[in-house]
């Protein structure tokens, strides 16, 4: 189920004495099986943007179609739409609250109105998703588990509603390097598995890695979509909007400067090393 | 959801009542409502409204803000009035319906119980819109400095004050985003009687709480790692100081008193 935002514009205290526009006519599609990457710096509208995917909040002008309908339409049951489109906050595990890890990650489902044996099913099915042993941990209080494991029940807990769409505002934001390598590669099965994924980030090289199309927000605006590549080729607007580029573009870069090797533009370390074995096996070796 | 809840009243303007020293404001503000208890004739209430223009026109405050100050109270107020009005008892009847009978005795009562309470609110209120809350901690500090004699913990009170305020915005808005994780999650907090809808509080106070605890926790790490050891020997960024428009203050407070108590000697 495609979504599609037409001229969405967002005000916030809209006709008061401090109105801010956190977003200005954004038109953006979000196609079926993709991996959106949002970037932009902070401030940027990206949470903002988000939060408009599920009805969370309502636009000050434009419109955000699911399927052809207009989720803000009089009439339209924005509850139904939650569990269609499921948003994970950032820093989610500030949401937890049942006594057991079970119970929280039931919350969603129960919601819902499902039947008891359908909810254990799912939450099953959703900890097995993250990476979570069921029968393990799912007596336990959410309250004592480890930062990585909550963030996992947290994200576990929107899972279960069986999304269609995913959306994450930062997902591996305070996370260390392990439980971050762990929580990326459960939202790439996801997305390999059919979930349409949105992905707040600031780690370009997780971006590189995983999205298959991104969108750069500056100031409210739309200032780039694209494909990975041709969003990364234009190296200098990202950095002049104060963000960074993968360490592959980086480093791509920096050969360049230093008069190295003619190698195309790689944003993924792999193909650059890949592009950098190629040369030397073409016996260009004597230019470094 | 819950941006639109403002807290405390402060009027931000620069003004010759804004200026006086927070202390002062405090004192006078209880010398008003001792006044306003003292007043035993109905006229005199005139001397009090007039005092009460003059902090208002001098505080640079619309008139619509003091007014607005006594809408929350105005059940109590018609409460006070009817109550007083229908069951005092007294020897001069004025209006006779059946058995209700409206005495003299109980028009006066109930005229003055509830201009007492409308200049109370409203003269608290000058306080409370002219002096930001950090400054009247301060000012609530160092008058109960004295009571440290017997143990009173001053300090500790007004900086617990100063926390409580300082993180009421933080906590809203954190509820907010809480509250809107969880509506994420199918909660719904608008539908349901009063049972249903106390239950459905539950997914957004306990991470509140949490959340709060761990600040808490931040915030005492924080203080300790930059010494904090209570109010023993701590100096201030701005010192209280009276200046001379506070003594004027005194001044026409002393008038007020002068002119309430007059009546009763001569």
């Amino acid at each position: 189920m495609p979504i599609v935002l037409e001229k969405l514009s967002h005000i916030y205290q809209q006709g008061g004495p401090v109105a801010t526009t956190a977003l200005e006519e954004i038109d953006l599609t979000i196609g079926d099986g993709e991996l959106l990457a949002l970037i932009g710096h902070t401030g940027s509208g990206k949470s903002t943007l988000a939060q408009h995917l599920n009805g969370l909040i309502k636009p000050s002008s434009g419109r955000v179609l699911l399927d052809g309908r207009d989720i803000n339409a009089p009439g339209e049951d924005t509850r139904k739409l939650r569990f269609k489109v499921g948003l994970v906050f950032q820093y989610p595990e500030h949401q937890l609250f049942e006594e057991t890890v079970y119970k929280d990650i039931a919350f969603g489902p129960k919601n819902m109105g499902l039947s008891g044996e359908e909810i254990e099913a799912r939450v099953r099915a959703a900890m097995d998703m993250v990476g979570l042993p069921f029968e393990e941990i799912k007596d336990r209080s959410p309250f004592e588990v480890s930062g990585g494991q909550m963030r996992r029940i947290a994200l576990a807990g929107v899972l279960a509603m069986r999304p269609q769409v995913l959306v994450l505002d930062e997902p591996t934001a305070g996370l260390d390097p392990r439980a971050r390598e762990l929580l990326l590669s459960d939202i790439q099965r996801l997305h390999r598995e059919g979930t349409t994924v949105v992905m707040i980030s600031h780690a370009m090289d997780d971006v590189a890695r995983l999205a298959t199309r991104i969108a750069v927000l500056e100031k409210g605006r739309l200032a780039m979509e694209g494909p990975p590549e041709a969003v990364f080729a234009r190296y200098e607007e990202l950095t002049r909007m104060g963000l960074d580029v993968p360490q592959g573009c980086q480093l791509t870069r920096a050969l360049r400067g230093i008069g190295g090797p003619e190698i195309p533009d790689c944003y993924l370390l792999e193909s650059l090393a890949d592009a950098l074995a190629a040369f030397l096996k073409g016996g260009g070796g004597d230019a470094a | 959801m819950l941006r639109d809840i403002t807290l405390g009243q402060y009027y931000p303007v620069d003004s010759l009542v804004h200026r006086l020293d927070p202390r002062t404001k405090i004192l006078l503000t209880v010398l008003f409502i001792i006044a306003v208890f003292m007043a035993g004739q109905l006229y005199l209430y005139g001397f009090i409204l007039a005092f009460l223009c003059l902090a208002v026109y001098l505080a640079r405050l619309p008139a619509r803000m003091i007014i607005r100050s006594i809408r929350p109270m105005r059940i109590l107020l018609v409460f006070t009035f009817v109550l007083n009005l229908f069951f005092g008892s007294g020897e001069t009847a004025l209006i006779r319906l059946g058995p209700v009978v409206i005495w003299q005795e109980g028009l006066l009562n109930a005229l003055h119980f509830t201009l007492r309470l409308i200049f109370l609110v409203m003269g608290s209120s000058v306080l409370t819109l002219t002096t930001s809350p950090v400054t009247l901690t301060d000012g609530l500090e160092t008058l109960a400095s004295p009571l440290k004699v017997i143990k009173f913990p001053a300090h500790e009170m007004a900086m617990m004050m100063t926390i409580a305020l300082r993180f009421i915005p933080t906590l809203v808005e954190e509820a907010d985003k809480i509250m809107k994780a969880q509506t994420a999650r199918g909660a719904d907090f608008e539908s349901g009687n009063l049972m249903a809808r106390a239950r459905a509080m539950v997914p957004l106070l306990v991470p509140l709480f949490v959340s709060a605890f761990r600040r808490a926790g931040d915030l005492a790490m924080a203080m300790e790692a930059r010494c904090y050891h209570g109010g023993e020997g701590r100096t201030r960024l701005h010192v209280l100081k009276i200046g001379k428009r506070d003594l004027i203050a005194f001044l026409v407070m002393a008038a007020l008193y002068l002119a309430l108590l007059l009546p009763r000697w001569l």
